[in-house]
């Protein structure tokens, strides 16, 4: 790790300034930014410890909906009663996601802006080429080893996959991230790879992320996130499912449907083709599998992530099934 | 600097089992180096606390094949805290060391950094600082650049042939390919497993010191003589000069037997700066600077009759190994023994990969020959439509096949017949696919398991001191077997003194010596040795008490005593009834001290060297009259789902025969790890190579996926051993290598049952079955 | 980089480390407290051998500045045992063996505490899930989850 100076800030204000300066980084919980650190992929000048500032931990849950501070822990989201309740599909991404430990330090706001997982990206004493690290140096994964790289909104750029839970879940109900004053949808937040794999996100120097509020629904409280993994727990996605529905009063034809896909793209995967080919319809199986299959329309596979074009559907249709079956 | 020293602690130690003293040999005695660890007390090795210790990072190579043409060092020597920067050009020269049978090594110079790239991950640089941090930012400065040539990435490498031949594999008896041919059932199918990894949550490192010629080497060692010797005749110090400290292990499943060229740089750095120096390799070059489970191919082939009853086995198998090392994994180890056939015929090649040299990982040879054999019984089971236990039983060996000998004790029909009524398998119902629970296929699948009792020569020395105390030593290790408990309490039922009052140090190469602990080897020896010193401690005792004119026993002129909860006295009740440490006392004696060994009587200093440092006089477990192995069967239930391809393991019931348990809580806590690494190798563990670059890419623990909690379910395992006299002194056979051996195939058989798809390959993962 | 001053606040004891800033709390405790209860596994995040408790919350000391653990109540295995009374969850690991090299251990002992206080420990589903992110070679699981589960019982009564 390269030696850096270390600014604990005092105020969201000062935090904002001090990582503007060159070479800043904010630090929440540290879970991506000192492995990465680690890994030689950061290489901060100087870290702006936020976790000492004061009220960008809270939690607000009402009808309308839930604001949650940028310093809000996953694990204590996840906890939560109010999310719990009105939010299932929330508390369920984030209590699947990484470890009881790591729940505990990282934060929402650093959550969202967590790194891709590729192993290429993430050893840069091997692999010179990475457009995402270095904008131009080319992609090793291309050619790779590709079991964990996405198959949907990939470039010839890049086909890192973004593997944080919560967002997939976020942007599957509408959520937005507030950056101070400034609000985009989770959706518009993050980018698409392109040409300019190494931007990741709609936030720029001196921009801090302080909250992000999701809008209450019918389809959020019924909701749920699907993760399948090779191993049970303590793992990033295969693919993921966050799943919201809503019934007509009959209790069997969809009113609203939220589906996103995550573990699969290379940003939280919203699939309205597949909302919108069940809205208005009654719930059943077949119908629902077939719809399914819309959310990899236009999906491209590198070979040995073939799999996840034929997974995705299936979590996705799975998902909704259970929801359907909790009537 | 502090050995192990913990006294068997008060009361509440651990639980009685029929009937049998917890700390009685075959009791269920907690064990004796548990406070340490739960308290954080025990001190690993590399967590000694040195004066003017520096830190060393290792610099790897990035290619796989070629040269190193130069190193700039420039920037790592300027950068802060920098003491050395270490190349093949300016570390001081080694001679090289003779290899584990001690075969004499070529007379040339040996040097831990490599010019010549033979895998990507060798060591090529080393940088020494004050601090850790300063190391590592250091050697990420260390400039290589290379002079790259195409290299064989593995075994399906076009460049990598049909390797080399390694005769003595070969076992061959009848007519196996004529058989076959003739066999009205046949089955023939390929069954590959990948590069596995041990992957101790302790990784591999140390820290070497030298006082004039004199080394002390704190390591993780499961065999402290033997790396003794390796570090000796590098630096061409005696083999007096070296000690290895090795207190606790935080795991080796075989990856820790061996001085390694990484311990080769730390002990140069620190010669050359003159200060301890500390080398622990990074999560991710544990994955290179050592050698998992070699990569194997394996055909199996078996001719039988309509019932199921083996005609002939022909079995070839292949493994990769280094460019310039040899690693032979004998693939045809289960297949040989585990069935009657009258004809058979096996045969391995070895072939050459740019990769780290494989090494011995839990069970090598046993573990993917098993999945082999284990999974071709299986098919054979389907093709006739026998049930798979059944047709275990109808082809079971009454002797050993190969070696055509007796057992010495084989209790797998009794392992068979316990976890079967325990697992419910005659509720089985036959065919795939035919059990569910809605989403989720399930499947039972049932393997046998296996390894051979290895047998070494120990060395143990007891000591009675004046308080009536114990003390055992000896330079054996304790890596989580349990081998501090055991042997305490090994000596103090010999002495009959309370376990409590025993302590047994370990792990220090100035203790009586010891030979390698792996394949299972070191309860049997030492337990033996312990057993041995500790009678001969007794006997001294017993004599000084009946003899010694100033004994209150001299006047009873009695010819034996005895010594029962630490106190001496006639065994008819009468006469004086004193404590050891009165008796010790009024014959004015300080300590008694007896040293055990197992080695034939007339042995000289030069075999105990020998034997002690290399594996060269390990007994063969053919020896005599008997064929000796431990034996198991695992009962495996598995639920898959059917649109994910996910397998969990949703049940485990195994039943193991390690013959007599020297202590029962201890041996099921082994039994479980090993079959927990099975289900890991079934179902998770592969290194994932890229082929443009000949590099494991998942080199580290979030993507070398071992198993969490999660993934394991409660396990029974039932013991079905009897004493067997033939393979220890006290009745033991292996323990720790066994539970690993058929956990595969019972979870390719259950995968089968559950969706009737036959997985080869392992692991089986989501995608194989989707 | 110059070092900066550290005030650190472990098992109740006051300790103050000229560092650099990089200096993660993992090679505070065990390169310059000499408090090596606390493993290193991975480095990484990756293990959870380095568990410790931060305020009472378990979290891992590898991808922990020292520095940003100042001012906060930090617990290691060290601290876990009260005037030499083993703490419920470490005798409960020793009576169910539920642990064999013992390197993982303090790392799941520190994991299982807060685990258990957490509300965690309701089932032995919930347990293993719970306990997820400290893996253990040896394989000691099931007896882990045994451990887990005696003691919580025994806080509960
Ligand atoms: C072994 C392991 C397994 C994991 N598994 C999963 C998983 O299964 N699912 C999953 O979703 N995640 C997983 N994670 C990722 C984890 O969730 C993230 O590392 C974590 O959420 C990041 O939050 P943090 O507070 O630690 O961020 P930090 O590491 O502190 O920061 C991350 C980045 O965000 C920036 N940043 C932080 N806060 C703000 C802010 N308020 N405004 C603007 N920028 C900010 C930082 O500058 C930095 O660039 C895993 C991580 C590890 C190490
Ligand atoms: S996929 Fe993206 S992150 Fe990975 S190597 Fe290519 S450019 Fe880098
Ligand atoms: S050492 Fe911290 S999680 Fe592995
Ligand atoms: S006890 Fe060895 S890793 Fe857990």
């Amino acid at each position: 790790m390269r030696d850096f100076s270390y600014l604990r800030a005092t105020s969201t204000d000062a935090a904002r300034q001090a990582a503007a300066l060159p070479g800043a980084m904010l630090l929440a919980g540290g879970t991506t930014l000192i492995d990465l650190a680690k890994c030689g992929v950061a290489e901060p000048d100087t870290l702006v410890d936020i976790t000492h500032l004061k009220g960008l931990d809270r939690i607000a849950v009402d009808e309308r909906g839930a604001t949650i501070g940028a310093l809000a822990r996953m694990g204590h989201v996840a906890d939560h009663a109010d999310i719990k309740s009105r939010f299932p599909a929330i508390s369920e991404a984030l209590w699947q996601a990484a470890s009881a430990q790591i729940r505990n330090m990282a934060t929402i706001g650093g959550n969202l802006m967590q790194r891709t997982r590729c192993p290429y990206f993430r050893d840069p004493a091997n692999f010179a080429a990475c457009n995402k690290r270095v904008s131009g140096s080319g992609c090793s994964a291309i050619g790779g080893v590709t079991r964990g790289h996405a198959v949907l909104g990939t470039s010839e750029a890049c086909i890192a996959m973004y593997p944080g839970d919560l967002a997939t879940a976020l942007v599957a109900f509408d959520a937005t991230v507030h950056l101070g004053e400034r609000k985009l949808l989770v959706d518009d937040f993050f980018l698409l790879p392109g040409t300019t794999p190494d931007r990741e996100h709609a936030i720029e120097p001196g921009e801090m992320i302080t909250a992000i509020a999701i809008p209450g629904s019918a389809a959020a409280r019924r909701s749920t996130y699907l993760k399948i993994r090779d191993r049970q727990s303590y793992e990033f996605a295969a693919a993921s499912a966050a799943v919201g529905i809503e019934f007509e009063a009959d209790g069997r034809t969809i009113r609203d449907l939220r589906v996103a896909l995550g573990g699969v793209a290379t940003k939280p995967w919203r699939v309205r083709a597949v909302e919108d080919a069940l809205k208005g319809k009654v719930l059943e199986p077949e119908t629902v599998r077939a719809a399914s299959l819309l959310a990899v329309e236009g999906a491209v596979d590198h070979g040995a992530n073939h799999y996840k074009i034929e997974l995705a559907p299936r979590v996705v249709a799975r998902a909704i099934l259970k929801l359907g079956e909790t009537a | 600097m502090t050995v192990h020293n913990i006294r068997v602690g008060e009361s509440k130690r651990g639980d009685a089992s029929d009937g049998t003293l917890a700390e009685a040999v075959g009791g269920r005695l907690s064990r004796v180096d548990g406070p340490a660890k739960i308290t954080g007390a025990a001190k690993y090795a590399v967590e000694q606390q040195l004066e003017g210790l520096a830190y060393a990072v290792l610099v790897e190579s990035t290619i796989a094949s070629g040269k190193v043409r130069a190193i700039d060092t420039a920037s790592a020597e300027a950068s802060p805290g920098v003491l050395r920067v270490l190349t093949p050009d300016t570390i001081i020269s080694l001679r090289t060391a003779s290899d584990w049978l001690g075969t004499t090594p070529p007379d040339k110079p040996y040097c831990p950094l490599a010019r010549d790239i033979t895998f990507s991950g060798q060591h090529v640089a080393a940088v020494v600082a004050e601090t850790f941090e300063q190391a590592v930012a250091a050697a990420a400065l260390v400039n290589v650049s290379y002079d790259e040539t195409p290299s064989i990435v593995d075994l399906s490498d076009g460049k990598a042939g049909d390797g080399i031949a390694i005769d003595a594999m070969t076992k061959e008896w009848g007519d196996a390919p004529a058989a076959f041919a003739a066999a009205p059932v046949r089955i023939c199918a390929a069954y590959n497993t990948p590069r596995e990894y041990q992957a101790p949550m302790e990784p591999h490192g140390l820290i070497a010191r030298w006082e004039g010629d004199r080394l002390t080497v704190w390591e993780p060692s499961q065999w402290l003589d033997g790396m003794a010797r390796t570090y000796a005749e590098w630096f061409e110090v005696p083999f007096e000069n070296v000690r290895l400290v090795s207190p606790y292990i935080g795991g080796g499943f075989g990856s820790k037997a061996l001085a390694l060229s990484h311990g080769a740089v730390a002990a140069s750095a620190a010669k050359m700066i003159g200060r301890p120096v500390k080398l622990v390799m990074t999560r991710p070059q544990t994955f290179t600077g050592y050698g998992g489970r070699a990569a194997t191919r394996q055909t199996v082939t078996i001719g039988a009759d309509r019932d199921g009853v083996i005609q002939s086995i022909v079995h070839r198998g292949v493994n990769e190994t280094s460019i310039d090392g040899m690693w032979v994994e004998p693939l045809g180890s289960v297949t040989s023994i585990m069935y009657a056939t009258p004809n058979f015929s096996s045969k391995q090649n070895v072939v050459r990969v740019n990769s780290v040299v494989p090494g011995a990982m839990r069970a090598p040879g046993e573990n993917p020959s098993a999945f082999g054999i284990e999974s071709a019984i299986d098919e054979l089971a389907y093709e006739v439509g026998i049930d798979p236990l059944e047709i275990r039983l109808r082809n079971y060996a009454e002797q050993d096949p190969h070696a055509k000998k007796a057992w010495s004790t084989r209790q797998l029909r009794e392992a068979f017949a316990a976890g079967a009524e325990r697992f419910g398998w005659s509720r089985r119902s036959p065919k795939p696919r035919s059990m569910r629970d809605g989403n989720q296929l399930i499947g039972w699948g049932v393997a046998a398991g296996t390894y051979p009792v290895r047998r070494a020569y120990g060395e143990a020395v007891v000591r009675i001191l004046a308080d009536g105390s114990v003390e055992v030593e000896s330079s054996s290790i304790d890596m989580g077997q349990g081998t501090y408990t055991i042997l305490a309490q090994t000596a103090a039922e010999t002495l009959g003194v309370p376990a409590d009052d025993v302590v047994v140090k370990l792990g220090d190469s100035r203790f009586a010596r010891a030979g390698v602990s792996g394949g299972s080897r070191l309860a049997g020896v030492m337990t033996g040795a312990v057993h041995k010193a500790a009678t001969s401690a007794l006997d001294q005792l017993v004599g000084l008490a009946i003899s010694d004119p100033r004994s209150p026993f001299h006047a009873l002129q009695a010819n034996t005593l005895v010594v029962a909860n630490g106190r001496i006295g006639s065994p008819r009740g009468d006469g004086p009834d004193v404590s050891i440490a009165e008796l010790l006392k009024s014959v004015g004696r300080d300590r008694i001290e007896a040293t055990g060994d197992t080695m034939p009587a007339n042995s000289t200093a030069e075999d105990r060297y020998k034997n002690y440092t290399t594996i060269a006089m390990a007994l063969p477990h053919t020896e005599g009259d008997y064929s000796r192995y431990s034996w198991c069967a695992h009962f495996i239930e598995v639920r898959v789902d059917e649109d994910f391809g996910t397998v969990r393991v949703s049940r485990v019931v195994s039943a193991l025969d390690s013959g007599r348990l020297y202590n029962p809580k201890l041996a099921e806590s082994q039994w479980k790890g090993g079959i927990i690494m099975g289900i890991g190798q079934a179902l998770l563990e592969e290194g994932i190579m890229d082929r443009r670059h000949g590099r494991i890419v998942n080199n580290n623990l979030a993507d070398y996926l071992v198993p969490t909690n999660a993934d394991i379910p409660d396990i029974e395992v039932i013991s079905v051993g009897i004493p067997d006299p033939h393979s220890s002194a006290l009745g033991g056979k292996g323990v720790g290598e066994l539970g690993i051996v058929g956990v595969a195939p019972a979870i390719a058989n259950a995968v089968f049952h559950a969706t009737g798809k036959r997985v080869r390959d392992l692991p089986i993962t989501l995608e194989k079955l989707i | 980089m110059t070092k900066i001053p550290v005030h650190l606040d472990i098992n109740g004891r006051h300790h103050e480390l000229q560092i650099e800033p990089r200096v993660t709390l993992l090679d505070a405790l065990r390169e310059r407290l000499g408090l090596t209860g606390t493993k290193k596994g991975c480095d990484h995040g990756q293990c959870g051998a380095c568990t410790v408790h931060i305020d009472g919350e378990r979290v891992l000391a590898c991808l922990t500045l020292a520095a940003q653990a100042e001012g906060r109540a930090i617990t290691t295995i060290e601290g876990l045992a009260r005037e030499g009374e083993l703490h419920p969850v470490q005798a409960a690991f020793l009576e169910r063996d539920a642990f064999q090299c013992g390197y993982c251990t303090p790392g799941q002992i520190m994991s299982a505490v807060a685990c258990i206080r957490e509300g965690h420990a309701g089932s032995d589903e919930e347990i293993r899930e719970y306990m997820a992110g400290n893996l253990c070679r040896c394989g000691a699981y099931p007896h882990i989850v045994a451990a887990v589960r005696q003691a919580a019982q025994e806080f509960a009564s």
